[in-house]
């Protein structure tokens, strides 16, 4: 770790001298980030010390330096970005990265694009983080601020540890290339500006709740106070993860060509866990606040999510695990597993010492109930979640042990993870309509006996229309039956309200304005029903077609024509593409042309980038993938419709819409505006009103 | 009475779904395809010089010349298992892409089941004992002392009264038709 002087190393370099500059913004970017690390080691120790001695001023102090750590660490970014915009190849990180040939917005997104920049993006992510939680803490129990930004801290001086000395972003050449070498082709695509920032946001934002775990078991202030805090952010985190795991699939789908957008690849998979773990803690956690039961189990469930997140960078750093991320590959994996042991083990001493602390206050009533459904969607989502660790760390168990070289591949997933998949689809359904504690058969009936009918009436009528698969058929009346009983549940809601001299649409707003927790819950999980039947449409009912065309000749797949007219090659500078031209009819009636291609960008010779051009009919794609070809005159191309597909996008942005729901803050309720229609002029009635409608 | 109906309706329902159903088995006893079936064999295994992507799935020229093999094999009448173990003994048991359902890789299918039933039984066995367990602590005014003896009618006044004062809070409240409404009027 050094401070590079700024006049020292500009010498004998034409680029550098053409530039005339004496320090370079990757020399203040270095500064900055030693800066940012003296802070958050004084934000560590104020805080710890000032709680511990009782001395307000010292934790002030650690919350102000918190403020200070993220100022040092935007200069820091700046620099980075500063330093990709003005094409200074004097620093290794941006001649690796970029080029002059890159668009402006990809040499940006160059930024996060490699080891070094993607954990100062995961540093200054965490850094904004801690700032925004200082900021609005004020109503946050007073007691935990001072561990919470101590822990945030400790965190981020492992990050900066990490930029200071083994994977430093500023480091520089002794003589700057002419030109970069260019961003790896695979991330050369739109999918790029957004996938990633999510997706190291989302493993990033795990922290928070995890310092306020942390917090909460050192100060021994475990009752429920904090759980309204820890479950904003955890809700925030989710939101952001979740974005980050769609758009990671529909990136996949549109860049690798083989027809499908979820591999079951071990990054994809450290991705998904700590996603699992946090949606089984937005659940059991609700448990907690009605009944106080499940402490401990929840601050497991929180402590899993961030070890699992700090585990996933660990995989795609490594390279333990082959997987399609293998552009992520480094030397650094060693000191990630090290600061994942130290978290599991600080993480359970402190545990195994507070645990006498966690008694429930209170006890179980019935298994029918909504807390014991809570609890089984637990067991369901730590089931999947184990099962893909397990899958996930198989072959490496094989190796060891038994050195025996094994793949387990999607197959295997499907198998153990697709009937966990129907019944947690099928428990969504169930469960907001079970009561708190117990629940009789007779309401259950009531409030079950639509949805059922409608899940018996879809079962019925699938076979008709020729879906003759078993498993289809249960997933498709499966999620039916849970639409069915959102839908449902949406409808008597809005009823009521109008019943009460509320118009429809103003009924249904209302519900959402007053119960943003329940009914946003309620849109993530309509959310989630539509991504399951875009799973179910995929796997069970893709086509595919490979065919090899000759000019004029036509290819046909699942009631669609493709007539292939020729190859077209055009060279630009840094690259090659070859596109083959196709025109897609329909039912006798041109649909519109395509062009399937491939783009050679002449410094990654051997990592062709894929043009697939996916046209989505009402809820199918058409998704054309250019194999193979022989000069201006035959192309090689794979066809593959895939049904429901579009569901999948449309399921996750519906999810993102409900968890933003959820979290948006709730209007205090002290102030009740009293509607036109005079609700509050006849209380006393209601009850009888609502016999009216029995 | 209208219950009784929605259930009646419902088992109707399943009846019917069942009858098609097995008539749907029966019919679909044919045998598959040629390409069905290579294309089954193909997608258990996994393409030797690829990322992650099956045969049946990988465009590159070596799973295309393993999925004429297998064609080619099937037609000369040997069995998928067979195909299967021909490709596993020239490319190694990582080919298979899926662990296989003998020896080490068993342990790979057996532990995810086999702690997701032991956590199944063992949430059960607790929610069971815990509901079963007389309340340790004295009612804390919501709770209720719930012998088997006091009919649950008896709270009913009670339960009418909390939902009355709900409803006038706020009208979602009203909307459980529960006996409590039929109580009051």
């Amino acid at each position: 770790m050094s401070v590079a002087l700024p006049i020292g190393d500009a010498s004998g370099d034409s680029i550098e001298e053409r530039r005339g500059s004496i320090v370079y913004f990757s020399d203040l970017g270095t500064i900055a980030l030693i800066l940012a690390l003296c802070f958050a080691f004084y934000a560590v120790m104020a805080a710890v010390v000032g709680a511990s001695r009782q001395r307000p001023a010292l934790v002030a102090s650690a919350r102000y330096s918190v403020l200070v750590v993220a100022v040092f660490m935007l200069l820091a970014a700046a620099a980075l970005i500063l330093s990709f915009l003005t094409h200074d190849f004097g620093v290794r990180y941006v001649a690796e990265q970029s080029s002059l040939a890159m668009p402006w917005y990809y040499v940006m997104a160059a930024f996060y694009g490699g080891q070094e920049g993607s954990l100062l993006y995961w540093a200054l992510m965490l850094s904004v983080f801690s700032a925004i939680f200082v900021l609005t803490s004020r109503r946050a129990p007073a007691w935990l601020t001072p561990y919470i930004v101590a822990t945030l801290m400790a965190i981020e001086i492992f990050f900066l540890l990490m930029l200071t000395t083994v994977s430093s972003p500023f480091v520089r050449l002794p003589i700057a290339p002419a030109d970069g070498k260019g961003l790896n082709p695979l991330l050369m695509d739109p999918g790029m500006l957004v996938h990633p920032p999510m997706e190291l946001m989302g493993y990033m934002s795990f922290s928070v709740p995890y310092a306020f775990a942390v917090a909460a078991m050192i100060t021994g202030q475990l009752n429920s106070d904090w759980l309204r805090s820890i479950r904003r952010w955890t809700l925030a985190a989710w939101s952001i993860q979740t974005t980050g795991l769609i758009l990671g699939a529909w990136w996949a789908y549109h860049v690798l060509g083989w027809g499908g957008y979820w591999n079951w690849d071990p990054v994809e998979n450290a991705a998904l866990l700590p996603w699992l773990t946090a949606t089984a803690f937005l659940h059991s956690t609700m448990v907690q606040e009605r009944r106080g039961m499940l402490k401990v189990w929840n601050l497991c469930l929180v402590m899993a999510s961030f070890a699992l997140s700090i585990f996933g960078t660990f995989e795609v750093r490594s390279g333990v695990i082959s997987s399609v991320h293998s552009f992520a590959y480094s030397d650094i994996g060693g000191f990630f597993l090290a600061f994942l042991v130290v978290i599991i083990v600080f993480s359970s001493t402190l545990f195994a010492w507070r645990l006498p602390k966690l008694h429930p206050e209170q006890e179980f009533d019935a298994v029918v109930s909504r807390e014991g459904i809570f609890l089984f969607n637990n067991l369901l989502l730590i089931g999947i979640a184990f099962a893909t660790l397990w899958g996930t760390l198989f072959p490496l168990i094989t190796a060891t042990l038994n050195r025996q070289e094994m793949t387990v591949g999607p197959p295997f997933y499907e198998r153990v993870i697709g009937p966990l998949l129907v019944v947690l689809v099928l428990a969504m359904g169930v469960g907001p309509l079970l009561a708190w504690r117990r629940t009789s058969t007779a309401a259950l009936r009531r409030n079950l006996g639509v949805p059922a009918i409608v899940a018996a009436i879809c079962a019925a009528i699938l076979p008709l229309l020729g879906i003759t698969s078993i498993g289809a058929n249960i997933g498709f009346a499966v999620c039916a039956f849970t639409a069915a009983a959102i839908l449902y549940e949406l409808w008597r809601g809005t009823r009521v309200r109008h019943a009460h001299g509320e118009p429809y649409i103003i009924a249904l707003y209302m519900l959402f304005q007053r119960y943003r927790q329940r009914y946003g819950g309620y849109l993530v999980h309509l959310g989630f029903v539509l991504l399951t039947l875009g799973i179910i449409g995929s796997s069970f009912f893709q086509v595919r077609q490979d065919a090899t065309l000759r000019p004029g000749q036509v290819m046909s797949v699942g009631g669609y024509q493709l007539k292939y007219f020729g190859n077209i090659d055009t060279q630009e500078p840094d690259k090659e593409t070859i596109t083959a031209q196709l025109q897609v009819w329909h039912n006798g009636e041109l649909q519109n042309y395509i062009y399937p291609g491939r783009t050679f960008y002449t410094n990654f010779d051997n990592q062709p980038a894929s043009q697939i051009p996916i046209t989505s009919y009402g809820l199918t794609d058409l998704y054309v993938y250019l194999a193979d070809w022989n000069q201006a005159s035959q192309a090689t191309i794979s066809v593959f419709i895939n049904p429901l597909v579009p569901l999948l996008w449309y399921g996750g942005l519906l999810m993102l819409i409900g968890g933003i729901t959820c979290w948006w803050p709730e209007r205090r309720r002290s102030v009740r505006a009293t509607p036109a229609t005079g609700r509050a002029a006849r209380p006393r009635k209601v009850p009888a009103d609502s016999e009216v409608m029995a | 009475m209208r219950h009784r109906r929605s259930l009646f309706l419902l088992l109707a329902g399943m009846a019917v779904i069942a009858a098609i159903w097995s008539t749907l088995l029966l019919s679909q006893a044919r045998p598959e395809t040629l390409d069905q079936r290579a294309h089954d064999v193909a997608s258990q295994l996994k393409c030797p010089v690829c990322q992650d992507e099956s045969v049946a799935d990988s465009p590159s020229l070596l799973a295309s010349q393993m999925r004429s093999v297998i064609r080619q094999q099937l037609r000369q009448g040997r069995s998928e298992q067979q195909i299967i173990q021909y490709f596993v003994s020239r490319y190694g048991p990582q080919i298979v892409w899926s662990p296989p359902w003998q020896g080490f890789a068993l342990l790979a299918w057996l532990v995810p089941i086999a702690l997701f039933l032991v956590g199944g039984a063992f949430l059960v066995f607790t929610l069971r004992e815990w509901s079963a367990r007389p309340l340790a602590t004295p009612a804390t005014g919501e709770d209720e002392h719930a012998p088997a003896a006091i009919d649950d009618s008896d709270l009913e006044p009670y339960r009418a009264q909390l939902e009355r004062e709900l409803a006038a809070e706020d009208p979602l409240f009203a909307r459980h038709r529960t006996e409590a409404h039929r109580w009051l009027s």
